[in-house]
């Protein structure tokens, strides 16, 4: 290590006067033993055991012992300022929802801010909520105000760093910052690097998967925003744990040592995480001529308008996932359109798309949809299956079809009360058949007792996917899993499945790698639903179309294999590192 | 939690509080988890005398009444802070048992059989035994406390750390072997000086962790001067730019001066003098800046050091005298038909006191080099094993 000047060491002896006062006491030392053990006793006091563990629900929340020994390490080992280093997929969100709550339960969170990519901010706060009871405001919110009105805040990064609110953010003082995806603020010239070294705030907990995205120095750089000085000044750290061609650590040992005051990192090979198979069935069928009519009018309609007015976005795209969904879910919006709005252009268009719906008479999904129910009623425990689909109108169809069919069906939406829905898992546990629902199931119900889930629609946001498969197929599934996608020929859907899905592994990632794609994508400034409406709306033929959506695919098999590249590089330079649970 | 402290458990507590309630002349009678306590008038308890109800353990219902007892409740707090302070010093006896000597670790890891060992003790030793309380607390790094036991005999004024260890596990919870302990017969003035030495064993015994401490609090002082002075420099720059900027600004204007009208002029010296004043200004506090900069900023610099300086308080908080029995014990070897005894020095909670030489190498038996052999004569492992 380079030298340095040694601080002084102030020794101060406490006078013993008063216990050798007590040599010529009153005689009565037979108790002396009791002193000795009470020094002992006061010396070993339980300040440092997460207290909050048994405040949690076990049903919504299932803790592994690393994801414990994190939290535990953190707050009391590394004085609550942490880099929660884990693998991929080991839970390192599930780590830093129990150090809130410990938090929380010693009252020493008055104000917590989370920084996420803005991707991932509402995932965080329903995870918070459901699986740790606590409430957070996000800047996507309605209520979100700015970052002094509020006490629990999840925002996006790139919100907090935004001229408009910067100030505010800087101007107080948090007791708590989380920071997600924490290898973004790897560059000190960047905003990002500025706005978490000006923050003030007590403690601190960043997040990667990746701590080094391109050089060494990263990892210096992150580490000193937690801990300024732990590695001395930048110069030192290159001499002295970097070699010279940049690509490995040097004197590896008193780095070890001093990464472990601030990092952790559990491989997955040392966890008890184990998965089961999952099989994934895409199925894709020929639409009724029909139906295809009826798409194709939707599409033609939702290109023109939005080369018109491109303010109608949301509501074109809306419409587009809708007809791939079910004629019955496009018809009340175009109805609610067609009668709410008196001046709306092009009503004629969609007066003639509400007579093509009403033409319609076989729902291609609907009935392939028996096909497999039927399958699940054969082969899986109690015939349970869980369909998902995004529209009310949709899922209600299914349910009266199903229904009709002599199927024991459940409906599960957003409209539920929490005690209502608790209920509706209940009985489908107990009755078995099949369960339709909506995306609104939070994360935390746990569903393990089935097995077999259909997508009877598709969300075009991955996480939406990952998420309804993180439903069934998680900690604690002692079975095989069936996925069954349902996709309509031709039509935007397929695209999305076949083209993009299936390109990145989607139904085969495990849990956490999709959000590391997606981080690096949205590096790129754009939301994914953005990019296939964008896609679909501005394509000129059908093969300009497949070649828009080829050169997404190939972009995201990129970010994929970059994200992959990069996990096996940090894999490599912590290699042989011990940065896990502790000893004890 | 500290090393020689006691984990604090549910069983622990309440093992600790009936005995101490008892010490106090109270009755405890146990009805499940709840106990009913009578606490007689005692001057030695602040305890309030009388009938008390105590409920164990964290749960209890809403609707109970009483006392909680368990690690975090305010009762046992409340006699854990009366008993640190009730008798801070005593003595303690570590009587040997006769027949069941300890073993030395280079006969136990060795492969000769012992038959017998038994001591016979000479002479009685006293020694004190210290607990400290350490804190090491610097801004830069988490506070540390540490609770360390320091055993010295009294006579030679050596650290007897094979005591010490004895001393630990006599006065943990349960207790073992009951041990009981009586009036301390030191006088003050020995056990001050005794207690001067535990002190200065104590320092050598952590000073690793010290220097660990000092070094990162070093260390982390270090990077925060260099950043100050990276900022500073960052500062004379711009202030050498503005300098500069000033400078010409100042040319120019002084060009106008000399060839413009009276009232551009008049204008224009106004503004020069501003000018000039704010070089100066600038000029001032370059200079001083850089003078600052030459001498290393000391000031600032020590201002860091000292904030990041170490503090370390230690605290004795009970002396115990030990008074143990110094004497020989004889241990009977045997390895295929053939005996021998060996008499080594011993003391009861200390273990032997001497060392043996491997007759033929001479090296010192340990646990890493034990007894292979008694046959002819007294040889170590390593001599064995490349005999063979």
């Amino acid at each position: 290590m380079g030298s340095y000047d040694l601080v002084d060491v102030e020794v101060t002896h406490e006078s013993a006067d008063d216990i050798l006062d007590s040599l010529s006491g009153d005689g009565a030392e037979e108790d002396h033993l009791q002193t000795i053990q009470a020094v002992r006793l006061q010396a070993g006091q339980p300040d440092s055991e997460l207290r909050s563990l048994k405040e949690l629900d076990e049903n919504s929340v299932k803790l592994l012992e690393h994801q414990v020994d994190a939290a535990y390490r953190a707050l009391f080992e590394m004085d609550g300022k942490a880099l929660l280093a884990d693998e991929v997929g080991l839970g390192k969100t599930i780590e830093v929802g129990m150090i809130l709550k410990e938090m929380h339960f010693r009252e020493t969170d008055e104000s917590v801010l989370i920084l996420t990519p803005a991707q991932l901010a509402k995932q965080w706060q329903a995870e918070l909520r459901e699986k740790f009871g606590l409430n957070f405001v996000c800047n996507y919110d309605d209520e979100f105000e700015d970052f002094d009105a509020h006490d629990y805040i999840i925002a996006s990064i790139d919100t907090a760093k935004s001229e408009r609110h910067r100030q505010t953010v800087l101007n107080r003082d948090w007791d708590v910052l989380v920071l997600d995806e924490a290898h973004y603020v790897k560059n000190e010239e960047t905003d990002r690097y500025d706005l978490i070294d000006r923050l003030s705030y007590n403690y601190a907990f960043f997040l990667t998967a990746t701590p080094i995205q391109n050089e060494l120095t990263d990892l210096y750089n992150v580490v000193s925003l937690l801990r300024p000085g732990l590695f001395g000044t930048r110069d030192v750290f290159h001499q002295y744990f970097v070699n010279s061609n940049q690509e490995t650590l040097v004197n590896r040992d008193e780095l070890q040592d001093r990464l472990n005051k601030v990092m952790i990192r559990n491989r997955r090979e040392d966890t008890d995480i184990d998965f089961t198979d999952r099989t994934i069935d895409t199925r894709t069928f020929n639409p009724t001529p029909k139906e295809r009519e009826l798409y194709q009018a939707v599409s033609d309609y939702v290109k023109g308008a939005y080369s018109q007015d491109q303010g109608q976005k949301l509501v074109l795209m809306l419409l587009q996932k809708e007809v791939v969904s079910s004629p019955v879910a496009l018809k009340k919006t175009i109805e609610k359109r067609l009668y709410d709005q008196s001046e709306l252009t092009h009503a004629d268009e969609l007066e003639s798309i509400l007579d093509l719906i009403d033409e319609i008479d076989t729902v291609t999904k609907q009935e392939r949809l028996l096909d497999i129910v039927e399958e699940a009623r054969d082969n899986v425990e109690m015939g349970r299956v869980i369909v998902f689909t995004q529209f009310r109108a949709t899922q209600q169809e299914i349910l009266d079809r199903l229904a009709a069919e002599g199927y024991t069906v459940h409906a599960f939406h957003g409209g539920h009360s929490s005690s209502e829905k608790e209920l509706i898992i209940e009985d489908f546990e107990e009755e078995g058949g099949v369960l339709v629902s909506t995306d609104s199931m939070s994360e935390g119900r746990n569903l393990q007792f089935c097995n077999m889930l259909v997508n009877l629609d598709l969300p075009w946001n991955p996480m939406r996917v990952e998420q309804r498969i993180g439903r069934v197929h998680r900690i604690g599934q002692k079975r095989d899993v069936f996925i069954f996608n349902m996709a309509l020929k031709d039509t935007v859907e397929e695209y999305v499945l076949e083209r993009l899905y299936h390109k990145i592994d989607l139904f085969q990632q495990s849990v956490g790698e999709l959000s590391s794609i997606l981080s690096r994508l949205e590096e790129s400034g754009t939301s994914f639903e953005d990019q296939i409406f964008d896609r679909l709306v501005n394509a000129d033929s059908e093969v300009d179309l497949e070649n828009d959506f080829e050169a997404m695919a190939v972009d995201l098999q990129e970010q994929r294999e970059l994200a992959d590249k990069l996990e096996q590089f940090n894999n490599g330079v912590f290699e042989g590192f011990d940065l896990g649970e502790g000893d004890d | 939690m500290t090393d020689e402290a006691l984990a604090v458990t549910q069983s622990l507590v309440e093992d600790f509080a009936e005995r101490y309630l008892e010490s106090l002349g109270g009755t405890i009678e146990k009805r499940g988890d709840t106990w009913e306590v009578t606490i007689p008038d005692n001057e030695d308890t602040e305890l309030p005398a009388g009938s008390l109800s105590l409920l164990c353990g964290a749960d209890r219902d809403e609707d109970a009444t009483g006392e909680s007892l368990h690690p975090e409740s305010e009762f046992f707090q409340r006699i854990l802070r009366e008993a640190t302070e009730r008798h801070p010093t005593g003595k303690l006896s570590i009587e040997a048992d006769r027949d069941d000597a300890e073993i030395p670790q280079w006969i136990k890891e060795g492969d000769v059989e012992v038959r017998e060992a038994q001591f016979t003790p000479y002479y009685d030793r006293t020694a004190i035994v210290v607990l400290f309380e350490v804190s090491i607390e610097t801004v830069s790094e988490y506070q540390q406390e540490l609770l360390r036991a320091i055993a010295i005999d009294h006579r030679s004024e050596q650290r007897l750390p094979a005591l010490e260890e004895t001393f630990l596990q006599m006065t943990s919870i349960p207790t073992n072997g009951s041990p009981t302990t009586t009036e301390s017969s030191l006088s003050g003035s020995d056990a001050r000086s005794l207690l001067g030495t535990a002190q200065d064993q104590l320092m050598q015994s952590i000073q690793n962790k010290i220097d660990e401490v000092h070094n990162e609090a070093s260390r982390a002082a270090d990077a925060e001067v260099e950043e100050y002075r990276q900022l500073q420099q960052q500062r004379i720059q711009e202030l050498e730019e503005e300098r500069s900027k000033l400078s010409s600004k100042i040319d120019e204007l002084s060009e106008t001066i000399n060839g413009s009208n009276q009232d551009d002029r008049v204008e224009a010296l106004k503004k020069r003098k501003e000018a000039k004043a704010e070089y100066e200004e600038v000029d001032a506090e370059l200079s001083a800046l850089q003078e600052l900069r030459d001498q290393g900023f000391p000031q600032k610099q020590e201002e860091i050091r000292k904030r990041h300086a170490l503090d370390i308080r230690v605290t004795p908080l009970t002396v115990t005298q030990v008074e143990y029995e110094r004497g020989e014990i004889d241990v009977e070897l045997a390895e295929q038909g053939v005996s021998r005894t060996v008499t080594l020095g011993y003391g009861s909670g200390i273990g032997t006191t001497e060392t043996v030489q491997c007759s033929s190498c001479d090296s010192v038996l340990s646990v890493e080099n034990p007894l292979n052999t008694i046959k002819g004569s007294i040889r170590c492992r390593s001599c064995s094993s490349s005999n063979n």
